[in-house]
C-alpha cells in the first residue's frame, strides 16, 4: 500500500501519467516533497504548476485540517486541486 | 415602453390558428425584469391550479429580456417557462444558440403559445410584417434536431424539437444551433402542443437609454473578459469540462449513480483530454459570446458535432464508469439530436443500471460497460421497450421498480453533478430550488467547492446563508437574461492567481467564511451604484439604476413567486429533501452521515422569510411586492 497522488492534467502529461503512488509519505508535506523528486530536472516546472493549485486528502483540502502537517497514511488519496468553474 | 424592452407579447393560440400582439406590461417587466421572472409571473396568472402539464391549458412561454439583442457577452438567451410535466411544479430552462436574438430582432419580448395543433407545426413569425405563418411540419415530424434545423429557412433564428419532446420524454428540451433548454421537460410541453419548430424573423434594433455609456463599457468588459483566467482562459480552453478534474480531486464527481465522488479515470473525460486529443479545430459560442466554452468533436457516422459539456461528461461518463469520451461524444449527440437533456438522461441511466445489479430489473445495462447506451438512447427517444420506462425519469422509474433510497433527484428533476456531501451549500440549493435538482440555479458549489476562494463545504458556517444569495443572484441573471457563466467573472483574476496557501489567501478565506450571514446577506443588499456589468449594463440599456440589492430584491422576488406556484401545485416542505443516499450515507472518510440537511433547512427558511413548513409569509410577500 501506498499513498496515491492525483497529478493536474499539465502535471500528468509532464510525468507521463495521471497519478504516482508514493511509499512511506506521512504527512502531505511529504507526499509534496515526494512529488517533486519524482519530477527531477522539471522541478521548476512543478514548482510552477503546484503554486496555483491547493492540495485535497480524500477529498478535503488539507488546509481545512492541518495544512502541511495533515497526516496521510496508505490507502489515501492526495490530489492537487485547480480552481475551476463549468455548469 | 422601458427602452431594451420591444414592448410587445405575442400569443398564438395553435388550435385556433390564431394570434395577437399586446403591449407588454410595464409594471410586470419593472416588477419581474423580463425572461424567467416574466414568464413565472404569466404562468401563475393565467392558469389553475392542477392543470395537466401535457394538457392544451398549460401555456408554453418562451421569453426575453432587456439585455438580449445587444451585443453583451452572453446575452443571447432565451428563457422558456411552463408546468413541468417532470417535475409537477415549476418548469424552466434557458438556452443560449440565436433563438433570443431572433425574438428580439422581431420586435418581440414574450412568446406565449397556447393550447394545441391538431396536426403537427412549425410557426414561422415575421416581425417586421407582423405575421405568424401556421406552416406544415409532418414532413419534419420525427427528424432529430440537426437535420430538422438544416431544413428550416436560413433567413429565420429556429428553436425546435426532437423525437424525444415528440413522444413526450418527460426530460425533453428545445434546441436552438447546437444548445439546448434542457431542464424540466419544456420540449415534451412544445410536443403535446404537436409544435415541431417556431422560426423568427425581423430587423428591429434593441433601443437603449445611453447607448454610448454601453457601448463603451462593454468594450472594457469584453477586454476585462479576454484577460480573466475563467472567462478568457480555462473556460475558452477546456470549456466546462475542465471542472473534472477538479470535482474528481475535491471528491464530489459523481460515480457509479453517485456511490462514490472520485473517479480513477476521470482524466480521460476531461476537458484537457478533449482539448489534447478529441478537439476537431472549432470552439463555438452563443451569439456575441466571446467565450466560446462549446467545442466541436468528430462523432463516426454524423461528422463534427457538438462535444458534451461538464455535467454530460460526468452524468454519462464517470456516473456510469465510462472513460472512453469517444463514447460520451456519441450519446452527446444522440441526447441532442433526440433533444433531451442529457443530465437527466446520464442519471435515469445510471439508476437503471444500478437496479439492475440489485437485481430489481431485468437489463444488460452494467457499470463501466457501454454495450447498448447508443441504441437505449434511441428507445428512450421513441419510447420503445425499456426506454419507454426511462423516457419518464428516475422518480417515476423508483415508483415502478422501488429504489427510492438510490433514486437521484429532487423533486423529481434529475440531480446535476456536484454530489452534496461534498459541498453543503449546493446541497441547501439543491433541496430548494423550486424546479428541482439543479445547480444553475445558484451555483452555490463555486465558493465552496470548485472556484478559486472557497469556504470549508462542510460545515455549517453560510450553508443556509449563501444559497439565498446565489439564487436571488440567478433568478435574476435568468430575467435579463444573461448567462450564469458571467457570475464566474466577479472573483478578479488577482484572487485566482494567488498562492492557496499563501497568508493572503488564507486570510480571505477566513473572513469570507466567518462573515456573519445576515451580515453577508445585508451586504448584498444594499442599493447603490451599480457596480457589476450585468447591473451597468441594465442599467445604461433601461435607464434605471440597477444595483447588487436591487437585483437581489428582483430575485427575492421571483424566487417566491416560484415558490408559490409550486405550493399552488401541491408541492410542499416535505419536498425540499435530498435524495436519501445523499443524506445517510457518508462519501468521506470522516463523515458519520451524509448530508445535514435537517440542520440546516430551518435557518434557510428563516433566511427567507418562511415559516417553519416552508411558506413565505404575508409579511415577507408583500415586502417584495409578490401579488398571488
Amino acid at each position: 500500500m501506498a499513498v496515491v497522488v492525483q497529478l493536474t492534467y499539465e502535471m500528468g502529461k509532464t510525468l507521463g501519467a495521471p497519478r504516482i503512488e508514493i511509499e512511506g509519505a506521512r504527512t502531505v508535506a511529504d507526499v509534496l516533497r515526494a512529488t517533486r523528486e519524482r519530477f527531477g530536472a522539471e522541478a521548476a516546472r512543478f514548482d510552477q504548476l503546484a503554486r496555483v493549485t491547493a492540495v485535497a486528502v480524500n477529498g478535503v483540502l488539507a488546509s481545512y485540517k492541518r495544512g502541511q502537517k495533515t497526516a496521510v497514511a496508505d490507502g489515501d488519496t492526495v490530489a492537487f486541486v485547480k480552481a475551476a468553474a463549468g455548469g | 415602453m422601458i427602452k431594451g424592452y420591444a414592448g410587445r407579447v405575442l400569443e398564438v393560440d395553435l388550435e385556433s390558428r390564431r394570434f395577437a400582439f399586446q403591449p407588454l406590461d410595464e409594471e410586470t417587466a419593472r416588477l419581474y425584469v423580463g425572461g424567467k421572472g416574466y414568464g413565472t409571473r404569466l404562468l401563475y396568472d393565467r392558469t389553475e391550479a392542477g392543470i395537466d402539464p401535457l394538457g392544451p391549458e398549460n401555456p408554453l412561454i418562451f421569453a426575453t429580456g432587456p439585455l438580449n439583442g445587444s451585443v453583451a457577452p452572453q446575452s443571447n438567451r432565451f428563457a422558456v417557462i411552463c408546468k413541468s410535466p417532470l417535475t409537477g411544479g415549476i418548469g424552466n430552462a434557458t438556452c443560449g444558440g440565436s433563438f433570443a436574438l431572433g425574438l428580439k430582432k422581431a420586435g418581440i419580448d414574450i412568446l406565449v403559445i397556447t393550447r394545441r395543433a391538431e396536426r403537427p407545426v412549425r410557426l414561422e413569425i415575421d416581425g417586421d410584417r407582423d405575421a405568424v405563418e401556421f406552416v406544415d411540419a409532418g414532413d419534419l415530424w420525427g427528424k432529430g434536431t440537426y437535420a430538422t434545423q438544416e431544413l428550416l429557412p436560413k433567413r429565420f433564428y429556429h428553436a425546435v424539437i426532437g423525437p424525444a419532446g415528440e413522444n413526450l420524454v418527460l426530460y425533453a428540451g428545445i434546441v436552438s444551433n447546437e444548445r439546448i433548454a434542457g431542464r424540466t421537460g419544456v420540449g415534451a410541453v412544445m410536443g403535446s402542443k404537436r409544435l415541431k419548430a417556431v422560426s423568427v424573423k425581423g430587423s428591429r434594433k434593441l433601443e437603449m437609454d445611453d447607448p454610448e455609456a454601453f457601448k463603451k463599457y462593454t468594450k472594457h468588459v469584453r477586454e476585462l473578459f479576454a484577460d480573466h483566467p475563467v472567462l478568457g482562459s480555462s473556460m475558452k480552453r477546456f470549456g466546462t469540462g475542465g471542472i473534472v478534474n477538479t470535482t474528481n480531486a475535491r471528491n464530489i464527481l459523481p460515480t457509479r449513480n453517485f456511490q462514490k465522488g472520485h473517479f480513477a479515470d476521470a482524466m480521460q473525460i476531461s476537458g484537457e483530454w478533449t482539448e489534447d486529443h478529441e478537439l476537431k479545430g472549432v470552439k463555438t459560442s452563443c451569439i456575441h459570446c466571446p467565450v466560446t466554452c462549446g467545442r466541436d468533436v468528430e462523432v463516426p457516422g454524423h461528422g463534427v458535432v457538438k462535444g458534451p459539456e461538464y455535467e454530460t461528461l460526468a452524468l454519462m461518463g464517470s456516473n456510469l464508469e465510462i472513460a472512453d469520451i469517444k463514447k460520451v461524444n456519441e450519446w452527446n449527440f444522440h441526447a441532442d439530436d433526440q433533444g433531451m437533456d442529457s443530465i437527466s438522461l446520464g442519471a435515469v441511466l445510471s439508476f437503471a443500471m444500478e437496479l439492475g445489479e440489485r437485481g430489481m430489473l431485468a437489463t444488460k445495462l452494467h457499470f463501466g460497460d457501454p454495450a447498448g447506451i447508443t441504441e437505449l438512447i434511441q428507445d428512450i427517444g421513441h419510447r420503445r421497450g425499456l426506454g419507454a420506462d426511462l423516457a419518464d425519469g428516475v422518480k417515476r422509474m423508483a415508483e415502478k421498480y422501488g429504489g427510492h433510497a438510490f433514486a437521484m433527484h429532487v423533486k423529481g428533476l434529475e440531480l446535476s453533478a456536484y454530489d452534496p456531501r461534498g459541498s453543503y451549500a449546493q446541497g441547501v440549493e439543491y433541496a430548494t430550488t423550486n424546479r428541482g435538482g439543479c445547480h444553475v440555479q445558484g451555483a452555490s458549489m463555486y465558493l465552496e467547492s470548485v472556484g478559486p476562494l472557497t469556504i470549508n463545504p462542510q460545515n455549517l458556517r453560510l450553508k443556509a446563508d449563501i444559497p439565498v444569495v446565489q439564487q436571488n443572484l440567478a433568478c435574476a441573471i435568468n430575467s435579463m437574461v444573461l448567462c450564469i457563466f458571467t457570475t464566474y467573472g466577479m472573483i478578479p483574476k488577482a484572487v485566482h492567481e494567488m498562492d492557496p496557501d499563501s497568508f493572503l489567501h488564507r486570510s480571505l478565506r477566513f473572513a469570507l467564511e466567518h462573515t456573519p450571514g445576515a451580515l453577508l446577506r445585508g451586504a448584498m443588499s444594499v442599493k447603490g451604484k451599480p457596480m457589476m456589468w450585468f447591473e451597468k449594463w441594465l442599467t445604461y440599456i433601461t435607464g434605471t439604476t440597477f444595483s447588487s440589492g436591487h437585483l437581489q430584491e428582483i430575485g427575492a422576488r421571483i424566487f417566491n413567486l416560484e415558490r408559490m406556484y409550486n405550493l399552488r401545485e401541491g408541492l410542499t416542505a416535505k419536498d425540499d429533501t435530498l435524495p436519501p443516499r445523499m443524506l445517510h450515507e457518508p462519501i468521506f472518510p470522516d463523515q458519520t452521515s451524509g448530508h445535514p440537511l435537517d440542520q440546516l433547512l430551518p435557518r434557510y427558511y428563516r433566511n427567507r422569510g418562511w415559516d417553519a413548513d416552508g411558506v413565505p409569509t404575508r409579511r415577507t410577500l408583500e415586502r417584495l411586492q409578490v401579488r398571488v
